[in-house]
């Protein structure tokens, strides 16, 4: 090693800590490069190509069945994205953001700085929640070029705010998803079984419930906010025009109860996952 | 019992108060108060002592389950200010392996709030002090365990902290890095920081300080020098050898004398004396050389060593 001289430079009075929202930045920014380097992203990727595959299957064997690209949109919406695909990505994401680092012991790093553990659970959470979003809205981005190559007939107005729309519900859900998933990877030490019960299980069940007990679910508010359909074609094959027709949800209730549920439950779930972590000890 | 490595005028840089913890039924930290001021000092005690839990609590990593703990008399509860002045090397071997080590030093010390420009000079001065300049951009995925302990302390030491918490810092080192190590942190200690250092391996302590806190089941068993420590245990004899021109003379005087356990001639002509009481043996002995005439040219203590004094006190 080095003489300690010629490190003298090095002396000098500590610094101010960082401001609070600089530390959830640059948190955020090493997150993100950390979770997009993931081995699972790959298969994550390869899962988020499900619809891509749907589209494609329909253009090549249903071109003229009536399934127009609004139809595809929304039974894409309803029966992929919100009831798997979103929790699926959020799922293998957000339970990981936090207690994957306090489980490794890489968390010590920056839980031994000038940094408020809001910030980290915040510059985390942010960072799952964009690769979250960023991955679904890929996927989303891909179905819409194998609808319109070689076909821009179906770019309109009301298909390109209708695609707008479906990306904007698809991030609200990644977002509270995501957040959800985060505080069960807080809390719990293994949080794929919860996490798989709730989103499988809990959600399904009570989505499936009339009256109001349905809107006990993120499921069922992500699926009230797709636009839906408002003839199903009657040369649609049997699956598909089922598919569509489930598309209609039971019992509607006004999008903005839905908005409003979406982001009260991903504001809560992460203020109680940053409360949680300001009392979480590093046994590592 | 109270541990109290503070010389008389200094400030305590880092104090424990009747510190416990409990993880459900099990107590692993019970009622320990302690106070450390400038300088190095090790934490020592065997698997299972409470060393690592005192070690975390005091480094803010684990809440108390009662006490209180104070560095440089902030308490933990504002966590940003307390972090502002202190360094930590983990023992934990993780690191962001996808990083580099010049983006991992970066990070950590712009996450202390430097500019970008301080950040990179003082990456670059540890990067060197340590000789990583070489790996510096490659992945630490593929850094030896030496390296990624010279980084682990490298990150705890270059915002300058004037608290520093290393736990069992030069695992993985070898043995020029690990003399490095040491005389680094002797260096930081004689700058008037607070080097708290916690080991299991005792040369290891030996070698940056004779300052320690012995922890044992769950208690500070000892506090203070190894020297000092030794004299606080009475009952425990200590071996002093004694080199003679006239070993044979000297060991004829001594048997029997006041203090004196036993007494015999070792392979090197040395006197060996086991004394039960060493500061009162050594008070004595000028005293007996000058009036009756004996020959003492050097003076040995043998079992001062770290590794007797942990011996005794923990009867291991």
């Amino acid at each position: 090693m080095n003489t300690m001289s010629e490190t003298e430079i090095i002396q000098a009075a500590p610094p101010a800590p960082l401001p609070n929202r600089s530390a959830v930045g640059w948190i955020a920014w090493f997150s993100l490069r950390e979770m997009a380097r993931r081995r699972r992203l790959v298969s994550l990727g390869l899962i988020n190509l499900l619809p891509v595959l749907a589209v494609l299957m329909v253009r090549i064997w249903l071109p003229d069945k009536g399934l127009t690209a609004h139809l595809q949109l929304m039974g894409l919406s309803h029966d992929m994205f919100i009831p798997f695909l979103i929790p699926v990505v959020a799922m293998a994401v957000g339970a990981s953001a936090i207690g994957e680092q306090i489980e490794e012991g890489t968390i010590v790093y920056t839980w031994t700085r000038p940094v408020r553990r809001s910030a980290i659970y915040l510059g985390r959470l942010l960072a799952a929640q964009g690769v979250a979003t960023v991955l679904l809205s890929l996927s989303l981005a891909m179905c819409f070029l194998v609808m319109v190559a070689g076909n821009l007939g179906v770019i309109s107005w009301e298909f390109l705010k209708l695609y707008l729309q479906t990306f904007l519900i698809i991030g609200l859900g990644a977002f509270a998803y995501t957040a959800l998933f985060a505080l069960m990877g807080t809390v719990f030490k293994k949080p794929v079984l919860p996490a798989i019960l709730f989103a499988f299980g809990y959600e399904k069940l009570v989505a499936g419930i009339p009256a109001r007990v349905q809107e006990l679910s993120l499921q069922f508010h992500l699926q009230n906010l797709v636009s839906r359909p408002e003839v199903v074609p009657g040369d649609i094959p049997g699956v598909l025009a089922t598919l569509l027709n489930q598309a209609r949800p039971r019992d509607p209730v006004p999008s903005w109860q839905s908005v409003l549920v979406l982001v009260v439950v991903a504001a809560l779930t992460t203020v109680l996952g940053m409360q949680l972590l300001q009392h979480k000890e590093i046994e590592k | 019992m109270s541990a109290g490595l503070v010389v008389a005028g200094q400030e305590a840089r880092i104090t424990a108060l009747r510190v416990g913890k409990w993880f459900g039924e099990v107590i692993a930290v019970n009622n320990c108060s302690l106070s450390v001021g400038s300088g190095v000092v090790g934490l020592l005690g065997a698997n299972g002592a409470g060393k690592s839990t005192l070690f975390k609590m005091l480094a803010g990593l684990i809440e108390p389950s009662h006490g209180e703990v104070r560095v440089l008399g902030a308490r933990l509860r504002d966590r940003v200010g307390w972090y502002r002045n202190v360094g930590f090397c983990p023992e934990s071997d993780a690191l962001p392996e996808w990083m580099t080590g010049r983006e991992y030093l970066s990070l950590m010390l712009r996450l202390m709030g430097l500019d970008r420009a301080e950040t990179t000079r003082r990456a670059d001065a540890w990067l060197e002090r340590f000789e990583l300049v070489d790996a510096a951009n490659r992945r630490l995925g593929g850094y030896s365990k030496g390296m990624r302990q010279k980084l682990k302390l490298a990150q705890a030491l270059a915002h300058d902290p004037e608290v520093i918490f290393l736990d069992e810092p030069l695992n993985g080192m070898d043995p020029v890095s690990r003399k490095g190590a040491i005389d680094l942190v002797g260096e930081i200690g004689r700058q008037g920081k607070t080097v708290l250092v916690s080991s299991h391996i005792l040369p290891e302590i030996e070698a940056m300080t004779d300052q320690i806190i012995l922890m044992d089941r769950g208690r500070v068993l000892a506090e203070g020098s190894v020297a000092e420590i030794r004299d606080k245990i009475p009952e425990h004899p200590t071996t002093v050898a004694l080199v003679s021109p006239d070993p044979r003379a000297l060991a004829a005087f001594l048997i029997g004398r006041e203090h004196v356990e036993g007494v015999r001639i070792d392979d090197d002509q040395r006197v060996v004396v086991r004394t039960d009481h060493a500061v009162a043996f050594y008070r004595a002995l000028p005293g007996w050389v000058r009036d009756h005439g004996l020959a003492v040219t050097e003076i040995l203590t043998l079992d001062d060593s770290l590794e007797a004094v942990f011996q005794y006190l923990t009867e291991r």
